[in-house]
């Protein structure tokens, strides 16, 4: 079992889950590494009305920890699914011939 | 404290509900009548003939429901700003949810033959005990998560039945709001079960599609005028500091410790990969027509979650200046809807979530009866059944979990939101890691696959029930391990018993993995022909001839 599987369908497959799965790791640790540090009141950093910075009304932290990331992962998104994303065959459909196989095997009970 | 313009008998709503029922109606009778003739029954009924458009994927995938347009918005009026981290994960959720096993879980489904989420499993694994224990985790699961939906549907119903409508059933002096609740009930259930039953899978979609076309309409109406009406964010911002505490610039958010980092961190579980296992996606993903379809429907839903979800916040930090100090949060939504539009978009804004109920619930009413239908009548009962003894059985599976749902619905249970909580979390819980082993990794077996998938409800039911049982049976949390939510705990336990189990069983039969994993001419068999014929094994080319 330890061979290599050639169907491309199923290569592409796995190869683009694990690009998606990078960027999903990129994107937890980043917003909520950046939010923590710069947008939590905890208690060693209690937080006041001059701490929000707002940016377009919006706060700082809010803008760079979540806003600016969510337009960089509809960027990513963008291209991976538009250009990176192959179009593969995703072969014959048997859902006829399954119909057929559950009638068949009920009528050898 | 500011109270809710009553909502309750506007004209103009009423009326938006009458056009959404008898829109939702009418795409049940056109659905029924467009796809009559085509393939076979239950691959018609309850998938479409995998023919799915993009725009139809993207936006019956976008993981909107009645909680979109009427929880969210209860949330960041509450708690502010970090409603923004809470929601964060539906930047990565596109690539998530069809990317990752969206071209997998369609090319497995056509190579079985697969028409169902337990059809999926039985086949890749070879198994049909895990064909039957899927069947009944979605039961448990989504009859669960059903009470709430209808329960909704009714109080919408409800709220916008005009007082004539109530006081022709019960005289003034002795309406209460159940008999109102009731007959909200009766008229919403009615109208969903009707056009589901009638139209199938392509009717729930084509009903998910309008809702949420009403729906971005809706954020793009109320966004500027929001923001002419507050005065801007900033200072929406201060007024919300004024009204509560500074945490509703910051988090873990105003008024109380209400999402803490660990809560963050596992909301990127949530929203992200807990999506992917539900199977009301997966069954979407066995329906798209082809990989380009797929490519396309990841776009169309990144920009459909970017023009919904950050004005969303937007709109609903700028409702503390539009409506200060509301005395019920859950009501800020149709509270800002009266304040800013006129009574017709009013109307039109506010019927969305009612079609999001209906839709979530039409999508819901068939996975349950197509795994009674296929997954227990059809592959227990009678294997022989006709074509039209499967469509009537399909029809009425349809009818009787309606009906039974409504019933229970008549006197619902407590903790509404947390159930629909807890049987998402269940059934990724339960259904992901095995779908995700089975799909990438050929040495899964499906000794495996049961293991992980007892892992994964069990760990969310243990985490639900200890919080429960600590709780003093009066809160349905759960308990929060390691400040972790249970989704966390549940996908790993399940990763964890899946990979355990595989190894220590034995290597599954290569013919299968052959016909699952490599490539095959289109004359291939199907692995259940391959199970009635087990001298086909010779015939199929391996990697390793």
């Amino acid at each position: 079992m330890s061979h290599q599987h050639s169907d491309p369908t199923f290569r592409n497959a796995r190869k683009e889950a694990i690009g998606i799965g990078l960027i999903w790791i990129g994107s937890t640790i980043y917003c909520c590494v950046y939010c923590y540090f710069f947008g939590y009141i905890r208690p060693d950093q209690p937080r006041s009305v001059a701490e929000i910075a707002p940016i377009w009304g919006i706060p700082s932290w809010v803008f760079w920890g979540v806003l600016a990331p969510w337009i960089v992962c509809s960027v990513l998104t963008f291209w991976f699914a538009g250009f990176y994303m192959v179009d593969d065959d995703l072969g014959e459909d048997h859902a006829g011939e399954l119909e057929s196989d559950i009638r068949e095997g009920g009528s050898h009970e | 404290m500011n109270n809710a313009a009553p909502i309750h008998a506007e004209p103009a709503t009423f009326l938006a509900l009458v056009i959404f029922t008898l829109v939702s109606l009418g795409l049940g009778v056109v659905a029924n009548l467009v796809t009559s003739k085509k393939a076979g029954f239950l691959q018609k009924y309850f998938l479409g003939n995998r023919s799915l458009g993009a725009f139809a994927v993207a936006l019956t995938a976008a993981v909107v429901s009645g909680g979109t347009f009427v929880g969210f918005p209860s949330l960041a009026y509450k708690h502010g700003w970090v409603i923004a981290l809470w929601i964060a994960s539906y930047m990565v959720v596109p690539l998530t949810v069809l990317g990752v096993l969206g071209k997998r879980i369609g090319q497995l489904a056509r190579r079985t033959g697969a028409i169902t989420l337990p059809d999926l499993l039985r086949e890749r694994y070879g198994s049909p005990a895990l064909g039957l224990l899927t069947s009944l985790l979605i039961m448990l699961f989504l009859t669960s998560n059903l009470i709430p939906q209808f329960k909704a549907g009714g109080v919408i119903m409800k709220m916008v039945l005009p007082a004539s409508t109530v006081g022709m059933v019960v005289d003034e002096a002795t309406t209460t709001a159940d008999v109102g609740y009731m007959i909200g009930l009766a008229v919403f259930a009615a109208t969903v079960v009707a056009y589901t039953a009638y139209g199938g899978f392509l009717a729930a979609i084509w009903t998910d599609v309008f809702q949420s076309l009403v729906m971005a309409l809706g954020v793009m109406i109320l966004f500027p005028l929001a923001m002419m009406a507050s005065g801007g964010l900033a200072a929406a911002t201060q007024a919300g500091i004024a009204q509560t505490d500074i945490g509703f610039a910051f988090g873990p958010g105003a008024t109380k410790n209400f999402h803490p980092i660990g809560l963050a961190f596992s909301f990127f579980f949530m929203w992200a990969i807990t999506g992917m296992g539900q199977p009301s996606t997966m069954v979407r993903l066995m329906s798209f027509r082809d990989s380009r379809t797929l490519r396309f429907s990841i776009i169309y839903m990144m920009i459909y979650n970017l023009v919904i979800y950050i004005p969303l916040i937007f709109i609903f930090i700028a409702a503390r200046v539009i409506v200060p100090d509301l005395a019920k949060p859950d009501e800020i939504m149709p509270s800002v809807v009266i304040k800013l539009a006129n009574p017709y978009v009013a109307g039109l804004i506010l019927a969305a979530p009612y079609g999001a109920v209906m839709s979530t619930v039409s999508g819901f009413l068939l996975i349950i009866s197509s795994g009674l239908v296929r997954d227990i009548y059809q592959r227990f009962v009678r294997p022989l059944a006709s074509e039209k003894e499967i469509e009537w059985a399909s029809y009425t599976a349809t009818v009787l979990v309606g009906l039974a749902v409504t019933i229970i619905a008549l006197r619902p249970p407590e903790y509404l939101q947390l159930i629909i909580v807890f049987s998402s979390t269940g059934m990724a819980a339960s259904f992901l890691m095995p779908v995700m082993l089975g799909a990438f990794w050929p040495r899964a077996t499906h000794q495996g696959a049961i293991l992980a998938m007892a892992a994964g409800a069990l760990s969310t039911l243990g985490l639900y029930g200890s919080g429960y049982a600590m709780s003093g049976l009066t809160s349905f949390v759960p308990y929060y391990l390691l400040g972790l939510d249970p989704c966390v705990w549940g996908l790993s336990a399940s990763l964890l018993g899946g990979v355990v189990g595989s190894l220590l069983s034995p290597p599954p039969d290569p013919a299968r993995v052959a016909l699952l994993f490599d490539a095959q001419p289109p004359s291939a068999p199907a692995p259940a022909t391959l199970d009635l014929h087990p001298n086909l094994a010779s015939t199929i080319s391996t990697d390793e001839d």
